[in-house]
């Protein structure tokens, strides 16, 4: 074996120009290969990460689709009373409905919100960067809430839109912007959200335009009876980092402001609505139909789940639990981070044919350049044989000598591909992304709107959750990944590159048996 | 009986061209033989016979007693037998001594420093350190010739075959080289078989076999001198 390595090192070093092609050769696929390797790991790593690290929010939802199609087939003929019942029939899950679905398992947390509209009362005027301090508050004491729709208000269920948005947190875990940190508390404490005590946190904005702080009163009244007020104490003062970004977009009343958005527990805001439907005056109008001055509560649940897997199992479960094929669990978290994984996936399946592709003619070129190289060699084989030395150690010699000049390769190979694969596949999910964005900016321009509004957020890892219900269609795509060269990749290498020369061997090793010394001596001769 | 002895050989190539028949020679150590015989005549096919290179189609060769058919040829040419090529057959891209090196490992018989051996074996042969460090390419036809003889002694073999050994250098350096060969038989005790055309080295040798085409038969194979 000393005499086949000894054989192998100085036939190495003094055939340089030889080694040295063969190098470049390996080298060339070593870097491809290891950008390509990197690429894919570090994309399938990128994903697999982007869901553990991440805790996933679900809702459960109506299923309108299939709620129409399955009207529309079962009445055989699309009759819209018909499909009008079965829609009426399935509307959003109540509170107790999702409550005892939450009891579950898979489960990390279980929160939910309920919002309601409210005008302004006496001393407190909504936030607004128009001037409406004259008109709109008339307006809205008039009970006339200009754009707010009050006018509108009951033949859509009582849903009027009043001054300002006030939203009662079932926990902490509920406020989102709070736990994101796109809002955050700079005076006062926070509201005790088990109790209803009428504490709210109301935005910086909103104090200044009034001058209130904490410990202050305000009160908002319903907005389909303005004699109907509630008294809420400011117990503390947020500022809003997304009031001033969401910018561009015209708001159809001053309640979609955030810096209007009231916080309090969901016991006050319950409270509130038991009070207002205590009071409320039912009326029925010309059409038969009944409408109310009853607050309206919009309630929604967010289920928390630790894990993707937990996502899908608690799907499972609610299937059996009974839930009705017209309500579906989704999540706009998942959705939102399968969208921007798109062109990770693009170039991860590029990546893949790449590696196929340079694998493929790599194995071609070096085994032509091995038959060439033990032809040439044929000289040597034929000597090394008559001084004794068997065709088999010849040919575990030339084996070597190829093997020690694909490792040295592969480890140069794999130094320049481990340095140039973050460059290169960031370059390349950058052209992925442009090329994802100019396909949404055309759709968005195709509907009439400005189009391009996508965040492109920088690095992985980001804040990507939390956020998801305000970040609406824009795509957060990851547009930069780690395609580090790590060990598990090094090995791959190596195996694809003992593989790679133990392949391109074979032949050489065909030709090194198959010679007799006697007529490559005597050819020469 | 001798170290090496031919039983009936004969020798024919696969178009069933004859080259050799009916050899019956025998070789001792301790002795300087040479084969002559025309160009054609079957010389260097009875040396690579002798060599185990190529397997006779008559007869048998007995080393030591042993048929080299049902030995291990790889190991009887790398320990038993040393081979000095007509085209030398020296490797290129290793200096004159790593190439006698390299022969000491094939047989893995030397056991002492390899270097320091092979670079008294050039002396040996006159080969001093500045030409046994130079490249094979770097060195004349009689200097490579010299390193040829050191290679083939490198491992003390008992038999020593020469194939045209001062074939195409100056006479002063073909009595040299034959100095070297008469002393390994006489002073070494080793079996010296050379195979030329020469009528010098058949003078210098203590035995002669001569090899005449079998196209124009009447060949003798007997030793004519000795």
């Amino acid at each position: 074996m000393m005499l086949v390595i000894i054989n192998a090192f100085k036939s190495i070093t003094r055939s340089k120009g030889r080694n040295i092609l063969i190098g470049i050769i390996v080298l060339t696929i070593a870097v491809s290969s290891s950008i390509a390797l990197a690429i894919r790991s570090a994309a399938d790593a990128a994903k697999e990460s982007g869901f553990a690290a991440q805790t996933i929010t679900g809702t459960i939802s109506i299923d309108r689709q299939k709620l129409m199609e399955s009207a529309q087939s079962g009445s055989g003929s699309s009759n819209m009373n018909d499909m009008r019942d079965v829609m009426r029939q399935y509307s959003g899950l109540s509170l107790s409905e999702m409550q005892t679905y939450a009891n579950s398992a898979y489960l990390k947390d279980f929160h939910y919100t309920a919002s309601a509209s409210l005008n302004a009362g006496e001393g407190i005027e909504p936030y607004s960067t128009e001037d409406i301090s004259n008109s709109g508050s008339g307006n809205a004491q008039n009970g006339r809430p200009g754009f707010s729709g009050g006018g509108s208000g009951g033949g859509f269920g009582g849903m009027t839109m009043g001054d300002f948005s006030v939203t009662g947190y079932s926990s902490e875990g509920a406020m989102t912007k709070f736990i994101s940190g796109e809002s955050k508390i700079i005076d006062g404490t926070m509201f005790d959200t088990t109790v209803s005590d009428y504490n709210c946190l109301i935005s910086n904005e909103l104090a200044v335009f009034n001058g209130f702080s904490v410990g202050s009163t305000l009160s908002l009244a319903n907005p389909n009876n303005e004699e109907e007020t509630y008294t809420f104490t400011v117990a503390g003062i947020y500022t809003n980092a997304s009031s001033d970004t969401e910018g561009g977009q015209m708001r159809f009343g001053t309640a979609n402001d955030p810096a209007n958005l009231i916080c309090v527990s969901y016991h006050t805001l319950s409270a509130l609505a038991e009070q207002s439907s205590a009071a409320a005056v039912t009326q029925t109008d010309e059409n038969g139909r009944e409408t109310t001055t009853a607050l309206n509560l919009q309630t929604s649940g967010t289920y928390v789940f630790a894990s993707k897997a937990n996502y899908d199992s608690f799907g499972e479960e609610l299937k059996s639990k009974g839930l009705s094929e017209y309500y579906t669990l989704s999540s706009s978290d998942i959705n939102s981070y399968e969208q921007s994984l798109v062109p990770l996936e693009n170039l991860s399946s590029f990546a893949l044919t790449l590696l196929i592709i340079i694998l493929g003619v790599g194995a071609v070129i070096l085994i032509v350049l091995n038959i060439f190289n033990i032809r040439e060699r044929k000289y040597e084989v034929g000597v090394l044989t008559a001084i004794g030395i068997k065709k088999t150690k010849v040919a575990a010699q030339f084996v070597i000598e190829l093997l020690a000049v694909t490792l040295i390769a592969i480890v140069i190979g794999t130094g320049i591909g481990a340095a140039a694969a973050v460059p290169v596949s960031n370059n390349l999910l950058e052209s992925q992304i442009q090329s994802q964005e100019s396909a949404q900016t055309t759709q968005e321009q195709n509907f009439g709107r400005p189009g391009g509004g996508n965040r492109v957020q920088g690095g992985f890892g980001g804040p990507m959750f939390g956020n998801a219900v305000d970040s609406g269609d824009s795509i957060e795509y990851i547009d930069t990944i780690n395609a580090g060269v790590n060990l598990s990749i090094l090995i791959e290498l190596i195996g694809i590159g003992i593989l790679l020369t133990i392949f391109s061997s074979l032949a050489g090793i065909v030709f090194v048996l198959r010679y007799d010394p006697l007529k490559i001596l005597a050819n020469r001769a | 009986m001798g170290i090496l002895s031919l039983r009936n050989i004969g020798f024919s190539y696969g178009r069933g061209e004859k080259v050799l028949q009916g050899l019956e020679f025998e070789f001792e150590k301790g002795k300087v033989y040479a084969i002559v015989g025309r160009s054609g005549a079957g010389k260097t096919t009875l040396l690579s016979l002798l060599s185990g290179l190529a397997s006779p189609t008559e007869g048998t060769i007995l080393f030591d007693g042993n048929d080299i058919q049902k030995i291990d040829r790889y190991q009887y040419r790398s320990r038993y037998v040393g081979v000095v090529f007509q085209q030398f057959n020296l490797l290129p891209h290793l200096t004159a001594v790593e190439n006698v090196e390299l022969s000491m490992r094939a047989s893995g018989k030397v056991t002492r420093d390899k270097r320091e051996m092979a670079m008294e074996l050039l002396e040996k042969v006159g080969l001093d350190d500045n030409l046994a460090k130079r490249r094979i390419l770097k060195l004349s036809g009689g200097e490579q010739q010299r390193v040829a003889i050191a290679r083939a002694l490198s491992y003390a073999p008992d038999i020593i075959l020469a194939d045209e050994p001062t074939g195409n250098l100056d006479l002063t350096t073909q009595d040299e080289i034959m100095d070297i060969f008469t002393h390994l038989a006489h002073e070494e005790n080793k079996c010296v078989i050379i195979v030329s055309h020469s009528p010098e080295v058949a003078r210098s040798a203590d035995k002669v076999y001569e090899l005449a085409p079998l196209k124009s038969r009447g060949r003798k194979n007997i030793p004519v001198q000795g």
